[in-house]
C-alpha cells in the first residue's frame, strides 16, 4: 500500500505557515486601518499566502527525501530555508513596488525604513526563528503524521 | 409391625440427605468459579494501552503545549526565543516586515 509519505510532509509543512498566515493577515488589516500604515493587502499577501507555505511544504518534502542520506537535523534545514525565501520575498515586494532600497537602507510600505545594518541584523534573527519553528512546530507536525 | 422398621426406614432418609448434601455441595462447586487469590495476568499492558489511549484522545494543541514538552525544550532554545522577543520589542517598526516574511 502507498502511504503517501511525500504528500503527508507537504501537508506537516504547509500547516504551520497557514496557521501564521491568519495572523499575518489580521495584523495587516490592523496596520492599514487602525495605524493607516499604507499597506497594499492585496499585494503584500501574495508572498505569505501563495508562496511560503507552499515553499514550507516543498522544503519538507525535500527534507524527507533526504532523511536516508547524510542531511542536517530539521531545526537546522529550517534554519537554511531563509537563504531562499529572504531574496525571493525581496524581489516580489520591489516588483509589487512596497519595497524601494535607499542609500541608508531598506524603505518597507513607504513608510517604515530599515537601515541596512537591521537588515543584517533581522536576518540573522529569521535564521533563529526558522530554526525554533521548524525544531518544534514542523517536527510535531512531523511525528503527528507519521514520518518523523 | 411398624416399630422395627422405623430405624430402617430413619437410616434410609438419612443416606438420602446425606446423598443429596453431596450432590449440592458438588453442583454448587461447579456452578461457582474458583476464586484465585493472585491475578493470573500482568495488568501493566493494559495500564500502558490505557495511558496511550489518553495521549490519542488529548488535543494536539495540549500536546504541543503540555508541560512535558515544555519542560524538553533546552535553555539555548529559550535564550534564542528571548534574543527574537527582545529583538522585537527593541525595533517594533519590522513587525510587518517579520510578517511578510511568514
Amino acid at each position: 500500500m502507498n502511504t503517501h509519505p511525500y504528500l503527508r510532509a507537504y501537508m506537516a509543512g504547509t500547516v504551520a505557515p497557514t496557521m501564521m498566515l491568519l495572523v499575518v493577515l489580521t495584523a495587516f488589516l490592523i496596520a492599514r486601518y487602525t495605524f493607516q500604515i499604507p499597506i497594499p493587502i492585496e499585494r503584500a499577501i501574495i508572498f505569505p499566502m501563495a508562496l511560503v507555505p507552499n515553499i514550507f511544504g516543498a522544503w519538507n518534502m525535500f527534507y524527507l527525501w533526504l532523511r536516508p542520506r547524510p542531511h542536517l537535523p530539521i531545526g537546522l534545514h529550517g534554519a537554511l530555508l531563509p537563504f531562499i525565501l529572504a531574496p525571493t520575498g525581496f524581489a516580489l515586494a520591489e516588483c509589487s513596488g512596497f519595497l524601494s532600497a535607499g542609500s541608508g537602507g531598506l524603505v518597507w510600505f513607504h513608510e517604515v525604513a530599515i537601515p541596512y545594518a537591521f537588515v543584517a541584523l533581522g536576518f540573522s534573527f529569521a535564521l533563529i526563528a526558522y530554526y525554533l519553528v521548524w525544531k518544534y512546530l514542523v517536527g510535531f507536525f512531523n511525528e503527528v503524521l507519521g514520518i518523523a | 409391625m411398624t416399630e422395627p422398621e422405623m430405624p430402617e426406614q430413619k437410616m434410609n432418609e438419612e443416606e438420602v440427605t446425606e446423598r443429596e448434601q453431596r450432590k449440592l455441595a458438588e453442583v454448587l462447586k461447579q456452578s461457582l468459579t474458583s476464586m484465585n487469590r493472585e491475578l493470573d495476568r500482568d495488568l501493566w499492558p493494559k495500564m500502558l494501552q490505557r495511558l496511550d489511549q489518553n495521549a490519542r484522545q488529548r488535543n494536539w494543541f495540549a500536546v504541543l503545549f503540555s508541560p512535558a514538552a515544555l519542560s524538553s525544550v533546552p535553555w539555548f532554545d529559550w535564550a534564542l526565543l528571548a534574543v527574537i522577543v527582545v529583538g522585537i520589542c527593541i525595533f517594533p517598526r519590522s513587525i510587518p516586515v517579520w510578517l511578510y516574511h511568514f
